[in-house]
């Protein structure tokens, strides 16, 4: 299976602090990953240096084949990105927006008219076109941002904290768009606080810190958490990820 | 490459529908240039006319009496006053009657008989700067030309023409009557392209940055230099609108004399632009919100509307002061246009200014390129 993300001792300082502190990860294609920590862990740095948005200051990043230092651009087109805070124009209407995007990256026509309808359709936003996005509520605008970032059919999607501050149905909702995304091949990074989310990865990493502290499938963390501390029972992921970081701590 | 164009394009496409939909931006830019050409052309560039002036005539010859005529016949003073002694000046300007006074000494007209040099007292109003320093320039002006009047009528020797009744140091070659709107309306045109390419472009730049959308534009097939271009080009757009507009006013409606090319003129605007959007775009790039990029703004506006002599002359500056002025882009920017608007200057004449443009306009806009390129995000 060939590899979606490589990461070798990558690290990011910011003065004396150092976000990233060396964290080698390896993401299969066609999974479903799961990027977890606290606020304030490294997560947002790290997708922001896999998308190119900032240089590294050591080891490398392999994104879809390529080094991302060198050749961000040949990535780019590839790559679809979420960010954390809603970043579609909000003083443009929903159409415009997508027509934005779409040009960036270069769609037909024909493309344009199939995946805007797609995407208007899997938003909830059929016959809402012509309103400004601002004006949406939140877990409409956070459905839109998946769908223009979707637009252009990435091999790859970084989501960054992406149901942050959407209500539980709303997010339920958009997992199960994740996952028809997933079904069509889509590699999903997905950085989360929300520990319920987590079991519904196919791969983990949890990241305290600025470091990776444990990764794997999600049983895989449970059992293993669960042997160490001793459990009969096999430990929620919530209670995984108290413990590792308790651990951490000490 | 068409991928770039298409991209460019799209940049421009949003920032414009952008600017659309942001009503208050749009009546700024509209109506910042009106408003700054009521206040400057009305406000502060109202020549200084019909002073209050007292006139002390000590001499009392059909010569004295000639000065004082030609000083009361000219729009700037009005005589409202003939003290007999020196002692009343001083009350009068006091209570505020008189902004000028001129005293002609007794002697005068004798003096000027045998050839020599006669004492005209001026006295101002100091507490009035701008009165003062212009009724004090008039009055030279005025008094020179009367020299001038006399020794040609009485058809003189070139060697006694060397002592004239005052010195009159004072010299004003371009714009005899000193309408300083002459003056004011060129340089508005300046700093208009300067204010809103500063002011408008780093908010907009600030704002994509403040709401993410930037950050989301660079993980698309989106380059920086790309997107600095697409950005760029709406505000340059809109700059050349309000300076058109300025110009058109300023022509047509204060009926400022345009002697000069405007080949040249549009070559100093263009070399200026150059620094006006390098410093936007460094004002952008430490302003992490738009109300710092305000006050950053704000922060070189001041040294540049002073120090470059767009309101006060850079030669009644300080010394020590003098030097920094050539530092301030926006002096040249005032040179060129000034020069050719009122002395149909030419290229020639303004290499100088333009240089200097030329050099500021690569070394900032070029740094601001390579800084944003590599800060931006």
């Amino acid at each position: 299976m060939s590899v979606a993300v490589e990461l070798n001792a990558l690290t990011k300082r910011f003065g004396d602090f150092v976000a990233v502190d060396g964290i080698s990860l390896s993401v299969p294609r066609g999974e479903v990953f799961g990027f977890l920590g606290p606020n304030g862990s490294g997560k947002t740095t790290t997708i922001r240096m896999l998308t190119g948005a900032l240089a590294p200051d050591g080891g490398s990043a392999w994104v879809l084949g390529e080094d991302i230092a060198t050749h961000a651009d040949r990535v780019r087109p590839r790559i679809g990105y979420m960010s954390q805070k809603f970043s579609l124009f909000e003083d443009l209407t929903v159409s415009e927006n997508l027509t934005f995007y779409a040009g960036v990256y270069a769609l037909s026509d024909a493309e344009y008219a199939d995946r805007s309808a797609y995407v208007m359709e899997m938003a909830d936003l059929t016959g809402r076109d012509r309103e400004l996005t601002g004006n949406l509520s939140t877990g409409l605008k956070q459905r839109l941002a998946l769908g223009a970032a979707t637009m252009h059919e990435p091999d790859l999607l970084f989501l960054d904290e992406p149901t942050s501050g959407v209500d539980p149905v709303a997010r339920r909702r958009f997992w199960d768009l994740l996952y028809e995304l997933a079904e069509r091949g889509v590699t999903l990074f997905v950085t989360t606080h929300y520990m319920e989310e987590a079991s519904n990865c196919s791969r983990l990493a949890f990241m305290y810190r600025g470091r990776v502290i444990a990764d794997g499938t999600p049983r895989g963390i449970q059992a293993e958490t669960g042997r160490r501390l001793g459990l009969a029972t096999t430990p929620s992921m919530e209670d995984v990820f108290v413990s590792l970081v308790t651990e951490q701590r000490t | 490459m068409s991928g770039a164009g298409r991209r460019i394009r799209l940049v421009m496409w949003k920032e414009f529908l952008q600017l659309r939909r942001d009503p208050l931006l749009i009546r700024l830019i509209l109506l910042m240039p009106v408003l700054q050409l009521v206040l400057f052309g009305y406000v502060v560039a109202v020549d200084v006319k019909n002073l209050p002036t007292a006139i002390v005539d000590l001499d009392r010859t059909s010569v004295s009496r000639q000065v004082a005529a030609s000083i009361g016949a000219s729009d700037y003073f009005t005589i409202v006053a003939h003290p007999t002694t020196d002692a009343q000046i001083r009350p009068l300007m006091d209570r505020g009657e008189v902004a000028v006074a001129v005293v002609i000494e007794e002697g005068t007209a004798a003096r000027l008989a045998r050839g020599e040099t006669a004492p005209l007292g001026i006295v101002v109003d100091g507490s009035d700067t701008s009165s003062a320093t212009v009724g004090a320039g008039y009055a030279t002006q005025i008094v020179a030309r009367f020299n001038q009047q006399r020794i040609a009528s009485s058809g003189l020797a070139g060697g006694l023409a060397q002592s004239p009744g005052l010195d009159a140091r004072v010299r004003v070659l371009y714009n005899p009557t000193m309408a300083s709107l002459n003056t004011m309306i060129p340089g508005l045109v300046a700093v208009i392209l300067m204010i809103s390419l500063m002011v408008v472009m780093s908010q907009a730049v600030v704002r994509e940055r403040e709401s993410g959308t930037l950050e989301q534009m660079f993980v698309t097939p989106i380059r920086r230099t790309e997107y600095l271009i697409g950005k760029v080009t709406p505000y340059l757009l809109l700059a050349l609108g309000q300076l058109t507009l300025v110009a058109l006013v300023g022509l047509f409606w204060f009926k400022v004399p345009f002697h000069g090319s405007p080949v040249v003129a549009l070559t100093g605007l263009g070399l200026f632009m150059l620094s006006a959007i390098g410093l936007g775009l460094f004002v952008s790039l430490v302003s992490r919100t738009r109300q710092q990029a305000q006050q950053a703004v704000l922060f070189l506006m001041m040294p540049f509307m002073i120090l470059s002599g767009f309101i006060f002359p850079i030669s009644s500056m300080p010394d020590p002061i003098k030097p920094i002025t050539y530092a301030i882009p926006l002096r040249y920017a005032l040179d060129v246009l000034r020069g050719v608007a009122v002395k149909g200057a030419g290229f020639e004449a303004l290499a100088t200014p333009l240089l200097a443009l030329a050099g500021f306009g690569v070394l900032i806009f070029g740094a601001a390129v390579v800084a944003t390129r590599r800060r931006l995000s």
